[in-house]
């Protein structure tokens, strides 16, 4: 525990499961260290891709060390920014495109995600698993608690689904799986390696969180993860079988991969929500997940061989590279055989307890009283049979693409350029790439033989961190029934590789990419959603109220005042000019003498035109008396005889007032 | 005598700027530069220290500068939470100084910039050290005289629009936070307008005229709102644009609109008080508008592509985030929105320096002439990376943390009053990670463009090269700092919160 740091402190925890991938990731990094001192020996940018490339492996140590969401998140978000660089770093246009994938994917995810964390934290008030697995546990068993959304069930499924979609983003799962094929085929094979192998992991460890301690015993949700699962691994193969590019096959390989091991984890919810214990299907995902790593570790690597050598992924390109180099073929086949489950590889041990978990599963359903409370139509016998042969057929079709791409590279010859490649065999790969790959290759093997000592201590060790008891439980690996099951994959396998791989009739020497090229979910959905409808439609609003809304209300504003400030401004002018007109005249009072005049030679004019001239001029006539008035009116007033006139009306006032006073006594 | 101190950081710079304005030392043309930039960057140094200094010996001090009339003073008042603004300004200011020496080499009226450049320096100062709502106001208006120079600066057209544009809305605003001035006055419990953590209201008093009260303080946000570019008033800040560099990341990324934004929280929480708004309609009013600013921003942002105009409106719906923590109305809520107004300081001057230098070292305005200089401007990228990231919220770094507060103050918000105005804050939840993913698009578009050019080749060996020292520093600082804040928010949380506590 750090706190402080990050604003609300880090806390760290090693437990079994944290130890053993770390101990994977230094693995995995340390093998493909070595191998990336060979393959990237001619590309210029090295110290941008080794400053990545240990960044990344910081922030993923971190993410399986954390101990609360918190810190799982922060390294999560380091994570996909510094592995961002991986995919980009070829710069040419495909690979530009993919990282632009990767990084929407990331983004959106990481936003999921941090969203779903926002809401558990309101309802947990804390993001530690172990609190969270708590609470959730009170609320789904009904406990009331307080939350924003008001109903803490369903807050708790919305927040799971968000940091699902966050994880499960990551991981490969479907429909969010299209970063995958993507982005494998344009980074560096090295670190195509460690993408497929632990970054995708990385996610998967988010899922387990979720469910196996959130989710702990809810059916629904279990079987929403089974669902994803099943159907994420068979798209996955799906998708492989019908490629033709080498790391393309790996990559969709990883999906399809995925989907076990979430199948894995959603029967573990379910047999526990069942009532039985997880520990079949517990431990099947965390050997699978381990036994991923090391899968995809070697086989990258091997194609990172190939592709160091001739540049070219192309199964067409590449056929037959693989003749006459006995060390690149044991690898190879070391991988393949691990990851289409042959027994006596450890692909077998972890596919044989998913398989038994859930056959487990179909049997306690078989028996029933299973109160699940789920829609009834899913959860019968039927449904789970069919989820077996889903099961089953994606192992086979897992054998089929990888018998695909073991026959291309060292059974075929190349049409063109055999002499070439045969040419190369003495020095395609450097000896300390060489034994960095051999020590990651004979594990597998060495795994699936000891199965029951190596594989098992694993399991112990690990299963505590998916909320499992600690008692063993363990099962005969090679029994028949066990056999059978991989017995059955491998030959739908082979069968598969037959008819939709090598179809009778063709030559099969060339490999067609069958797969339709616009049904792509990213092309078709994804992008046009996001590039196009979102922005589309949010800046049509935002740039409609930024140009009208504003400006019409501007214009509203200014017309309505102007038309009121005009009517106002006219208002006061009218009061003036009558004012002037009126009582404030400025022509002086001769003027009405004019105006008398005037309008008496108006009316002069009006009433008859006969008038001589002399009658006409009654305005100046006018004029002139005024004048003449005036002038005499101001002699007068100045005179003295005025100011004696005055006195003696004074006095004869004042007599008469007397007289009047007088009288009326 | 001391206290007397506290005008100081207001009055110097005011008096300085004032007097490179007036006083004409001739000497000639390089030596004249020299000498200005010398001066300049001596007094702003100078003023931050002083600040400095006051932030660590004089805190809590009162100083009456005098007296208006009755009982309206001009009253400067060094707390809490004046303090966090004026610290980031001090500390802003001399490095964005240093930045523009280099930036402005090549313009004419050399002068007259700096010297408004250091008046507005005090005219900040003013309103983070503001006693009362009557020297903010004040200190408010004359920031918006002070600054619109500094826009009318190139003098082109364009700039006299924007800068028109800018006194309009500024000066509109101000008479309508001047409303809200007044009704704080006749309603204060004290019969003034000091500055009181939990506010200044008389509440008997104020509950009878609550409605009326209550549109007025919409009235104040929308005005004061006006610098914080709210939604409908937000038209002044992209085209501002115009402006130099050092104007438009130093004043419209940081001083102008913080201050906006800091009256507001100032307004809210000191004067009115938030247990008076908490809850009514005008909290929901103001958040709803505060919500549409932060997507209308940021949808805008992704469309625009003029570089700076981009990140202006990248401004818009960020210090929306400021304003969504007032609106909260709570403790958690102003400790948030003070802590997004400090981290986004440094995102968002340190985008704008980095834009900034490019165009001066490449004459490149616009986003889609920006292939492949990333890698010619290492050091430049390197800083807007830092930004960038902080901007959308990834961990590490300062904008993660602010905006975790903000989502956590949200929650806290919504669940203390439920119902359907309580959905609010939680649809603001939604809107800050729409943001966030807006965001990742603006920024990101622009760095994988500069890093992954589209047409690769032909265009690579233009020669580019990082700018000088003087523009390099303060870069580097502050990507430092927002990599420190992420790493280590601790002590200053820890400031925030008790400022946020008081005050609600």
């Amino acid at each position: 525990m750090i706190p402080g740091i990050c604003g609300q402190g880090l806390s760290f925890q090693a437990d079994g499961f944290r130890l053993i991938y770390l101990a994977i990731a230094v693995l995995m990094w340390g093998v493909s260290g070595v191998f990336s001192r060979e393959y990237m020996a001619h590309y210029e940018k090295k110290g941008r891709y080794y400053l990545f490339f240990w960044a990344t492996f910081l922030a993923t140590a971190g993410v399986f060390l954390s101990a609360d969401f918190y810190t799982t998140f922060i390294f999560f978000e380091i994570m996909s920014f510094t592995s961002y660089v991986w995919v980009a770093f070829d710069e040419k246009k495909e690979s530009l495109r993919a990282a632009q994938t990767y990084l929407a994917v990331a983004v959106i995810g990481g936003m999921a995600m941090l969203m779903g964390l926002f809401l558990l934290y309101d309802l947990c008030h804390s993001l530690a698993f172990d609190q969270v697995a708590e609470t959730a546990g009170e609320i789904l068993s009904g406990a009331p608690v307080s939350c924003a959304l008001g109903l803490p069930g369903r807050q708790l499924y919305v927040a799971g689904g968000l940091l699902l979609f966050g994880f499960g983003a990551k991981a490969g799962c479907f429909p969010l799986h299209i970063w995958l094929p993507k982005a494998h085929p344009v980074a560096p094979a090295p670190a195509s390696a460690l993408l497929s192998g632990i970054l995708t992991k990385a996610g998967v460890f988010g899922v387990i969180v979720v469910s196996c301690r959130m989710f702990a015993a809810d059916s629904s949700w279990g079987l929403g993860i089974v669902l994803l699962g099943l159907v994420t691994m068979f798209l996955g193969a799906f998708l492989a079988l019908f490629s033709i590019n080498l790391k393309r096959i790996l990559a969709c390989s990883s999906v399809s991969q995925i989907g076990f091991i979430m199948t894995g984890i959603g029967m573990s919810v379910l047999l526990r929500a069942a009532g039985e214990d997880g520990g079949l299907a517990v431990r099947g995902a965390l050997l699978h997940m381990v036994n991923h790593s090391l899968f995809k570790l070697v086989l990258f690597l091997c194609a990172a061989a190939v592709f160091m050598n001739l540049h070219q992924l192309d199964l067409n390109d590449i056929q037959g590279f693989g003749r006459k180099k006995p060390f690149l073929m044991f690898c190879f086949l070391m991988g393949a055989l691990g990851i289409g489950g042959m027994p006596l590889w450890s692909g077998y041990v972890s596919k044989t307890l998913l398989h038994e978990s859930i056959v487990e599963y179909t049997n306690a359903v078989s028996a029933g009283g299973m109160a699940s409370g789920i829609i009834r139509g899913v959860d019968s016998w039927g449904f789970w049979k069919g989820a077996e042969w889903i099961f089953l057929v994606s192992g086979g079709m897992t054998v089929a693409y990888m018998l695909k791409l073991f026959v291309a590279l060292f059974v075929e010859r190349h049409s063109v350029r055999q002499a070439e490649f045969d040419a190369m065999s003495a020095e395609y790969m450097k000896t300390s790439s060489k034994l960095a790959l051999a020590a990651a290759a004979v594990l597998l093997p060495l795994l699936g033989m000891t199965a029951h000592k190596s594989m098992d201590l694993l399991a112990d060790m690990g299963q505590a961190f998916f909320g499992q008891a600690g008692h063993r439980h363990t099962i005969a690996y090679f029994s028949l029934e066990n056999l059978k099951g991989a017995g059955i994959s491998i030959g739908i396998g082979v069968l598969l590789y037959l008819v939709a791989v090598r179809r009778p009739g063709t030559s099969g020497r060339r490999y067609t990419d069958r797969w339709l090229p616009w049904l792509d979910l990213e092309n078709l959905l994804y992008r046009p959603l996001l590039q196009v409808v979102l922005p589309g439609i949010g800046g049509a609003v935002c740039c409609f109220l930024d140009r009208y809304l504003v400006s019409s209300v501007v214009a509203v504003f200014l017309s309505v005042s102007a038309v009121v400030c005009r009517a106002m401004d006219q208002m006061a002018d009218f009061v003036i000019r009558t004012a002037r007109r009126s009582t404030h005249s400025q022509i002086p009072w001769v003027a009405d003498s004019v105006r008398c005049g005037r309008a008496t030679d108006g009316s002069f004019s009006a009433f008859g035109k006969g008038i001589s001239e002399r009658k006409r001029k009654m305005s100046e006539k006018a004029a002139c008396m005024k004048r003449q008035l005036q002038r005499n009116g101001r002699l007068v007033e100045e005179s003295f005889s005025f100011g004696l006139m005055l006195f003696a009306i004074g006095l004869c006032l004042t007599l008469g007032y007397l007289l009047l006073v007088f009288v009326r006594q | 005598m001391s206290e007397m101190l506290l005008a100081v950081p207001v009055l110097l710079p005011v008096a300085g700027g004032a007097s490179i304005l007036i006083l004409h030392f001739r000497t000639e043309g390089k030596k004249d530069d020299r000498w200005l930039a010398v001066i300049t960057e001596s007094l702003v140094l100078l003023n931050s220290l002083v600040i400095f200094w006051l932030l660590r010996y004089r805190m809590e001090t009162n100083l009456v500068l005098f007296r208006l009339f009755g009982n309206l003073t001009v009253r400067f008042k060094l707390d809490p939470m004046g303090g966090v603004f004026a610290g980031l300004i001090a500390f802003l200011w001399p490095l964005a100084a240093l930045y523009s020496f280099e930036y402005m080499r090549h313009e004419e009226r050399k002068r007259m910039f700096f010297a408004y450049y250091i008046m507005t320096y005090g005219v900040t100062a003013g309103i983070a050290l503001a006693g009362n709502l009557v020297t903010m106001y004040l200190c408010y208006e004359m920031l918006t005289l002070v600054t619109f120079p500094l826009v009318l600066f190139p003098m082109t057209r364009e700039a006299k629009e924007a800068s028109r544009r800018y006194l309009y809305y500024s000066i509109g605003g101000a008479a309508f936070a001047f409303i809200g001035l007044v009704f704080v006055l006749s309603f204060s419990v004290t019969g003034n307008t000091d500055f009181v953590a939990g506010g200044v209201l008389d509440l008997a008093a104020a509950e009878s005229w609550r409605n009326v009260l209550l549109f007025v303080y919409v009235l104040a946000f929308f005005g004061f709102g006006v610098k914080a570019a709210l939604f409908p008033l937000h038209g002044w800040l992209p085209r501002a644009t115009v402006a130099p560099t050092p104007v438009t990341a130093l004043l419209h990324a940081v001083a102008v609109v913080k201050s906006g934004a800091f009256a507001i929280l100032r307004f809210t929480y000191f004067s009115y008080g938030a247990a008076f708004l908490r809850g009514s309609w005008a909290q929901w009013v103001v958040m709803a508008a505060v919500l549409i600013t932060i997507v209308f921003g940021s949808t805008m942002a992704v469309r625009e592509i003029h570089w700076k105009r981009r990140l202006a409106y990248s401004t818009v719906s960020n210090l929306s985030y400021i304003l969504f923590g007032a609106a909260m109305m709570s403790p958690l809520g102003l400790t948030a929105a003070l802590s997004h107004l400090v981290v986004h300081a440094f995102m968002k001057i340190c985008s704008f320096f980095c834009a900034g230098a490019v165009m001066h070292q490449t004459g490149k305005t616009q986003v889609y002439e920006l292939d492949g200089v990333g890698r010619e401007m290492p050091v430049t990228f390197g800083c807007l990376t830092v930004a960038s990231l902080s901007l959308m919220g990834i961990p590490l770094l300062g904008g993660f943390i602010s905006k975790w507060n903000l989502v956590q103050a949200a929650f806290a918000c919504g669940g203390a009053s439920a119902g359907a105005k309580g959905r609010l804050a939680y649809a603001g939840v939604a809107v800050i990670l729409y943001s966030a993913l807006m965001t990742g698009i603006y920024m990101l578009t622009v760095l994988v463009r500069a890093y992954f050019p589209k047409i690769s080749g032909e265009r690579i060996a233009e020669g580019y090269r990082d700018p000088g020292w003087m523009m390099l520093v303060p870069l580097l600082i502050f990507a430092a700092v927002i990599l420190g804040l992420g790493l280590h928010f601790a002590p200053l949380m820890e400031l925030l919160g008790e400022i946020g506590g008081e005050a609600a």
